[in-house]
């Protein structure tokens, strides 16, 4: 029992380590939240899941289909709510991105009907027994692509000439702008790869619970905000961090609560780290 | 001039008292309590948003804590209305004062997620709970409240709303003009500035806060007794993401904006029925719209949304203003 609640823990917890990324990648560069990280996460995975259904039954496609739909949904969303909205209180720009959420959320239900959809499985072959518990080739494969993407990640912000500019940016943002950084550009890149990632988590988690639906990245995206909070917002890989120990602690908690009251973890976790140590686990000691 | 908004008011007044009698159909005055309804939970929502400058994506969460507590306390206690009616909102202040005393000294967009898990919570909770909230089956049969013996009639219910939106509308126009009004005010304007003034930022956020959560609280009573009927999903993410759209198609910070943000979102949907499934879709568009184009809102006052703020400025005053 232990074991097997560990695995699905470790399962799991890539999908919200992903977003957790998401939100940690833009709150780092702009201080904000992306409220539509959720609605993104849900319109990646109806990409890949209009990509298997029509185009090819390969994970790869619906993956690339699901990156290429988050990218262009962070690239718009910075345009029309942070871009448009400069020199305005930050906080419209929240609301925007709210808005954004709802708009997509509402379109998908408008579009591809209310009803949960099923999305195909992959690599479902037992992979080896461990005691009692057997594992499947799909979780391997899910954890194996979440960490690659934040070691990718990891990599394009520690070293390369962009993630410098991300990192300068976070810092201070003016003076980002005289050191000859095009800030504009550096922002909108942020949540453009903030996008993607969520992009690709969408159809990661869609395959691993087998389902599609409009509200799907509600609750995903506000646990995931709460592991990003956990970990520490400002730093990722605390957020990476949060994301598998919200996982691993809801798993175990399930086991106390009831099943219903699984999802009310998470948001205890996010209001007791508020309260005594809103810095998160890693986060840097910046008042929040 | 004078003259004439006395005029205009005392015509508005004699208009709506009588607008049961004008119009004897039941329908439209069930639009007009609706109306009502979400007038006041668009005002309440105003104190927090646009005097105060906090967001609070939950507020549908509190709507629905009142109407949970009046119903269950009407059905299972046989308590009349007028007892269960205040403390539906006592409920509702009570949990506001939870949840803002947890976030309140944080940054905004704290409150706003803390609020909006809040609201999913209170929803996945109402809807597991089910040896008191019968789950999703929800509560049927909550009893018609009584006036000295008499049950409430439609027109009952309406002249309730109408004295409740008529009170709630002048307690805010009293608040906005106090001592306490201005300094949430003072906190929307610049938070460093307004500590410096004397103002205690985290009591007046909470009492801010706690205000809009009661008033919720009471609407979502007569709400219980008047639809008869609630369930979880009447209270979800998105009731609080239609009264914010009110708010903001509105205008925030103005003290009329959000009475006609209500009646414009809830007078719509019954005009364009045949939009229906696009309702939320609308909302949204409209959500993103007026504060890229039209920040202001119907009214056009300077609310939130445009607040000429540096955004460099703004970066360390809220970095070191909650605390």
């Amino acid at each position: 029992m232990f074991v097997q609640q560990l695995i699905n823990g470790i399962t799991q917890g890539s999908i919200f380590a992903l977003l957790a990324i998401s939100f940690a990648v833009i709150y780092g560069v702009l201080r904000l939240v992306n409220f539509a990280t959720g609605a993104t996460y849900m319109m990646g995975a109806f990409a890949g899941w209009l990509t298997v259904q029509y185009v090819s039954r390969n994970i790869f496609l619906a993956m690339l289909a699901g990156l290429i739909t988050g990218w262009c949904i962070g690239y718009l969303i910075e345009k029309v709510a942070i871009k448009s909205l400069r020199g305005v209180a930050r906080i419209a720009s929240l609301i925007c991105t709210i808005g954004f959420s709802i708009f997509m959320m509402e379109i998908a239900t408008v579009i591809f009907g209310a009803e949960t959809k099923a999305m195909p499985s992959f690599f479902n072959e037992k992979a080896f027994t461990l005691g009692e518990v057997s594992v499947v080739w799909y979780q391997l494969f899910l954890v194996g692509t979440a960490v690659t993407i934040l070691l990718l990640l990891q990599v394009l912000i520690f070293k390369t000439k962009a993630g410098l500019a991300i990192r300068t940016v976070s810092l201070d943002f003016k003076t980002a702008g005289l050191m000859g950084i095009n800030v504009d550009r550096t922002i909108s890149l942020a949540f453009s790869l903030g996008g993607a990632t969520a992009g690709i988590a969408g159809v990661l988690g869609s395959v691993y619970y087998n389902i599609v639906n409009p509200t799907m990245g509600n609750l995903q995206g506000l646990k995931s905000f709460s592991a990003a909070v956990f970990g520490g917002l400002t730093s990722i890989p605390g957020a990476i961090l949060g994301g598998y120990l919200l996982a691993i602690v809801e798993n175990f908690g399930v086991q106390i609560v009831s099943g219903g009251y699984r999802d009310i973890i998470g948001f205890v976790i996010l209001v007791g780290f508020l309260l005594f140590r809103p810095r998160g686990l890693l986060g840097k000691k910046t008042s929040l | 001039m004078k003259k004439l908004n006395i005029a205009a008011v005392a015509l508005g007044s004699v208009l709506l008292i009588s607008f049961p009698y004008i119009v004897p159909n039941p329908y439209l005055v069930r639009v007009a309590i609706m109306c009502g309804i979400y007038m006041i939970l668009a005002s309440s929502l105003n104190i927090v948003i646009g005097f105060t400058g906090m967001f609070s994506l939950g507020h549908g969460a509190f709507y629905g804590i009142g109407a949970y507590t009046s119903a269950l306390l009407a059905l299972n206690l046989q308590w009349p209305f007028w007892v269960t009616f205040p403390l539906g909102g006592a409920m509702a202040a009570l949990f506001g004062v939870l949840i803002g005393v947890a976030t309140l000294r944080l940054r905004q967009i704290f409150l706003a997620f803390t609020t909006l898990g809040f609201g999913e919570i209170t929803r996945i909770v109402i809807l597991n709970w089910d040896s008191l909230t019968r789950g999703p089956m929800g509560l049927p049969g909550i009893p018609i409240p009584t006036f000295f013996g008499v049950r409430f009639s439609q027109a009952g219910y309406y002249y309730f709303i109408l004295l409740f939106t008529a009170v709630v509308v002048l307690f805010i126009y009293r608040l906005y003009r106090s001592r306490i009004g201005r300094a949430f005010i003072a906190i929307r304007e610049d938070e460093v500035a307004a500590s410096h003034m004397g103002i205690h930022l985290f009591g007046f956020k909470t009492l801010a806060f706690t205000l809009a959560c009661s008033i919720a609280g009471l609407v979502g009573a007569f709400y219980a007794h008047f639809a008869r009927f609630i369930s979880a999903d009447q209270f979800g993410g998105n009731e609080s993401f239609a009264i914010l759209t009110m708010v903001a198609l509105g205008g925030t910070g103005s003290i009329l904006g959000p009475l006609l943000g209500a009646a414009v979102l809830i007078i719509f949907p019954e005009v364009f029925r045949f939009l229906a499934q696009f309702r939320m879709v609308i909302y949204g568009a409209i959500l993103i719209f007026v504060i890229v184009v039209k920040p202001g809102g119907i009214v056009g006052v300077r609310g939130v949304f445009e607040k000429p703020v540096q955004a460099i400025r703004a970066k360390h005053s809220h970095q070191k203003g909650g605390r």
